[in-house]
C-alpha cells in the first residue's frame, strides 16, 4: 500500500472542506479533490454549504476549514490605503480571505477572528470581472496582486488560483500582476508566458523576526532561492521588509538578512522593494499579546499615526529606515526602494526626496512594474 | 429547588448562617435594625432542613438583626439540594440590591468551581447584569484567574475592574511590586489601568522586571515623600508615562521647554499636535477684543524673530 503524501507544511492543519452548493462542481473544487487524494488528507470532511446557510461554522481548536465560495463581491478593488502618508496605489485582485500561516504581527487576525480559508470558486466571474476592467482601455495600465487579504500562494498547491490567473492574464499587456508570498510554490510559472508581467514577491525580515514571529513558513533561505530561480528564468522579483521591527539587536538582524539577499539576485533582478515599519490598528494589539504571548515588540514606543494606527515614534522609524536604505543603497539599490504608507517627511529625511519630486509613488512603482 | 409554601418560626440561634453561598452577607444596615424594630419581621428568609439541622439560603440581614433583638425568626423552607441550586436561590432572594463589581466577582468567586467557564458566562452573569459576551464579561473571567489577595482588592473597591487586563498579564513578582499602589492609595479607574499598562509595557519593552522600572522610574521614592495623596498619584503617573515612553518624553519635554521660551510673556500657546509624527507646531491663542488681538499681532512679529523656532521645526526627526 502505498504511503500517503503529506501536503506542505503550512497547509497541513487544513480538517474540513466547505463548499457553496453551486461551487461544488467547479474547476476549483474539483482541482482540490484531486489534489487531496493520496495525501494524509484525503478523508476530511466536505460540506456542501447551501444556499440558505447565513454563515459556515468551524471551530476545532487549532484545525482549519477551506472554504470553496461563490463569492457575490467585486474583485478588482483599491488598496485601502490612507491619505495621511503616500500609498503605493496598488490594485487588489481579491481572490480569497485568511491565511494558513501565523505571523505574530498579521493584520488578518483582526479581520478575520475565525480559521475558515476562503477561496472565491466563481473564477469565471472574477476572470468576467477583470476582462471587462482590463480590457475597456489597453493603454490603462494596471499593477495588481493578489496578497492583500490573503497570500498570494499559501493555498496554490491545492487550489492552483495564481497559475490559473497568470494564464488568463497572458493576455493582458497592461497588466502587471505581483504574487506576494512567504512561501514557495512555483508551479504558476508553467502558465506564463509573459516574464515580464508577473512580479513574484516575498516578505523579508531579519532572521530572528522570521525565527520566533513567523510560523509555518518558508525560510528566508527558501524564499531567496525561489527568488533566484524566478530572476534565472527571466522574471523581475518584489522583496518587502514589511513589517520591519524594532527589537534589541535590529540592526545587525537587517544587516544580516540585506546582505543575504545579494548572494541571491542582483539589485537589477529586483522590480521594486518596500520598507514599511510595524503599524496596526490598536484593536490589533492585544490579539497579538493573546495569540502571541512571548512576543514583546508591540511593547515598543508606538503612538497615534495620522490615520489613528499605532506607529512607532518617528524618530526610532527614521533610525532603523536610514539603516536599511544606507546599506540597501551600498549594495546597488536605488529607485526600487520605497516606503509602504510614510509620510513626507520621513521620505525626506531618509531618502533625502519625497514622492512628488517624480510624479507620485504610483506612476513611480507603475514604471517599475513596467520595466520603464 | 424550589420554594415551598410551608413557613416555620425558630430562634435565629438555631439557624446556621455561615453557608458559602451568602457570598453577599455583610453586618446588617442600621435602616434594616430600625425597621425590624418597628414594624418586624416583614418577609420570612429563606431556610433549608438538613439533617445537621437549620440552615439559612437568604436572609442573612434580616436574621442577624433579628438576632440582636432576640426575636423568634419567620422562615420560609425551601428544598435546595445543591450548592448551585443554593447559591441561584440566594441571588434571587438579593435580586433587588444594587450591585458592583466587587460583589458580582464574589458570585462568580463561589459560582466558578462549580461550573465551566461556559456556565459562568450563560447561566450566572446575566443575573448579574453582566452580557456573556460583553468585555466585563471577559474581564471577570480574567479576574477568576487572579490571586485571591487580588480579588480582595477589587472586592474592597482598591482596584477598578478594567485592571484584570493589565494584571493577568504581569507574573506574581510584577504584581507584589505593584500592590503598594493600591493599597495606599484611592485611584481613578482611568489613571490605575493607565498606569498598570505602562509599568507592564515598560518592564516589556525593556526586558526588566516591573519592580526595576519602578524603580528605575524613582517611583518608590515618590511614594516615601509624604505629598499629599492627589500630589503623589500624579507623580507616580507622570513617572510611569516617562518610563512607557522614554523617547517621546525626552521629545515633549524638549517641545515644551523650547516653547515656552518662544512664548514667554505672551498669550500665545505652542503645542505639538501629533505626537512628532510631522514637523511643526500649532500656535494658539484666545482673543477678547481688539486691543488683544493687536498685543496678539505684535507678540507674534517679536516670536517670529526667536531663534528657538529652528529647535521646534526639527524635533522628531532623526532620533539625536
Amino acid at each position: 500500500m502505498t504511503k500517503p503524501i503529506d501536503l506542505p507544511n503550512h497547509l497541513r492543519k487544513i480538517a474540513h472542506v466547505f463548499v457553496d452548493e453551486s461551487m461544488q462542481d467547479s474547476p476549483i473544487a474539483n482541482r482540490v479533490r484531486s489534489r487531496l487524494q493520496n495525501t494524509a488528507h484525503a478523508d476530511i470532511p466536505w460540506t456542501i454549504v447551501s444556499p440558505e446557510a447565513n454563515r459556515v461554522e468551524f471551530d476545532e481548536g487549532e484545525a482549519q476549514a477551506l472554504y470553496l465560495k461563490e463569492y457575490k463581491g467585486k474583485f478588482l478593488r483599491f488598496c485601502p490605503g490612507t491619505r495621511a502618508y503616500h500609498c503605493c496605489g496598488y490594485r487588489i485582485i481579491h481572490i480569497g480571505e485568511n491565511c494558513p500561516m501565523a505571523c505574530s504581527y498579521c493584520i488578518l487576525q483582526a479581520y478575520f477572528q475565525d480559521r475558515i480559508l476562503k477561496i472565491w470558486a466563481n473564477q469565471d466571474d472574477l476572470f468576467s470581472e477583470l476582462a471587462d476592467g482590463f480590457g475597456a482601455d489597453p493603454n490603462t495600465r494596471y499593477r495588481v496582486g493578489t496578497g492583500e487579504f490573503t497570500d498570494s500562494l499559501a493555498l496554490e498547491h491545492l487550489t492552483g488560483y495564481s497559475h490559473d490567473l497568470v494564464g488568463f492574464l497572458n493576455d493582458f499587456d497592461n497588466v502587471a500582476l505581483e504574487l506576494k508570498s512567504k512561501v514557495v510554490d512555483l508551479s504558476w510559472m508553467q502558465a506564463t508566458t509573459r516574464t515580464d508581467r508577473v512580479l513574484p514577491a516575498w516578505s523579508l525580515n531579519a532572521p530572528f523576526i522570521n525565527e520566533h514571529e513567523e510560523f509555518d513558513v518558508s525560510t528566508l533561505k527558501e524564499r531567496l532561492e525561489a527568488a533566484r530561480t524566478c530572476a534565472e528564468a527571466g522574471f523581475r522579483v518584489c522583496l518587502h521588509f514589511d513589517p520591519v521591527i524594532h527589537y534589541p539587536g535590529w540592526r545587525e538582524g537587517y544587516a544580516e538578512i540585506i546582505d543575504m539577499i545579494f548572494d541571491y539576485v542582483k539589485p537589477k533582478d529586483i522590480a521594486y522593494m518596500s520598507i514599511g515599519s510595524f503599524r496596526c490598528m490598536p484593536q490589533l494589539t492585544p490579539i497579538i499579546a493573546d495569540n502571541f504571548p512571548d512576543t514583546t515588540y508591540i511593547y515598543n514606543e508606538f503612538v497615534p499615526g495620522l490615520d489613528g494606527k499605532a506607529r512607532l515614534l518617528r524618530p526610532l522609524r527614521v533610525e532603523q529606515f536610514t539603516f536599511m536604505v544606507d546599506r540597501l543603497r551600498a549594495h546597488g539599490m536605488d529607485k526600487q526602494l520605497y516606503f509602504c504608507m510614510e509620510s513626507t517627511e520621513v521620505w525626506n529625511e531618509v531618502f533625502g526626496y519625497a514622492p512628488k519630486s517624480f510624479g507620485g509613488l504610483g506612476k513611480r512603482l507603475m514604471e517599475q512594474a513596467f520595466g520603464k | 429547588m424550589q420554594l415551598s409554601n410551608e413557613t416555620r418560626n425558630a430562634p435565629a440561634n438555631a439557624i446556621d448562617s455561615t453557608g458559602n453561598h451568602l457570598f453577599w452577607s455583610r453586618t446588617p444596615e442600621e435602616s434594616l435594625i430600625k425597621s425590624i424594630s418597628d414594624f418586624g419581621q416583614v418577609a420570612p428568609i429563606l431556610v433549608r432542613d438538613t439533617e445537621h439541622g437549620l440552615e439559612l439560603i437568604a436572609g442573612h440581614g434580616r436574621l442577624a438583626a433579628l438576632h440582636q433583638q432576640g426575636s423568634l425568626v419567620l422562615m420560609r423552607m425551601v428544598n435546595a439540594d445543591t450548592d448551585i441550586e443554593k447559591g441561584l436561590l440566594y441571588m434571587t432572594d438579593n435580586s433587588q440590591r444594587p450591585l458592583d463589581d466587587g460583589m458580582r466577582l464574589a458570585a462568580l468567586r463561589y459560582f466558578h468551581p462549580l461550573m465551566d467557564t461556559k456556565g459562568l458566562q450563560s447561566d450566572i452573569m446575566p443575573r448579574l447584569g453582566v452580557k456573556p459576551k460583553s468585555k466585563d464579561a471577559k474581564l471577570f473571567l480574567a479576574w477568576l484567574e487572579l490571586p485571591s489577595i487580588w480579588q480582595a482588592n477589587l472586592v474592597a473597591g482598591r482596584v477598578p475592574l478594567a485592571a484584570a487586563a493589565p494584571l493577568a498579564r504581569m507574573d506574581n513578582a510584577d504584581r507584589s511590586a505593584v500592590e503598594p499602589l493600591f493599597t495606599s492609595f484611592s485611584w481613578s479607574r482611568s489613571n490605575a489601568v493607565n498606569i498598570l499598562n505602562w509599568l507592564f509595557k515598560s518592564s516589556k519593552m525593556t526586558d526588566s522586571p516591573v519592580a526595576d522600572v519602578m524603580d528605575k522610574a524613582g517611583m518608590n521614592d515618590i511614594m516615601r515623600q509624604g505629598l499629599s495623596p492627589k500630589d503623589t498619584i500624579a507623580r507616580l503617573t507622570a513617572s510611569a508615562n516617562e518610563a512607557r515612553y522614554p523617547e517621546l518624553s525626552k521629545l515633549q519635554n524638549h517641545f515644551a521647554t523650547t516653547a515656552r521660551e518662544l512664548s514667554a510673556g505672551t498669550k500665545w500657546r505652542i503645542i505639538q499636535p501629533n505626537n512628532f509624527e510631522t514637523n511643526g507646531a500649532e500656535i494658539t491663542i484666545q482673543i477678547k477684543d481688539a486691543e488683544q488681538l493687536l498685543q496678539a499681532v505684535t507678540d507674534l512679529e517679536a516670536m517670529a524673530q526667536l531663534s528657538p523656532w529652528q529647535e521646534i521645526w526639527k524635533l522628531g526627526g532623526k532620533n539625536d
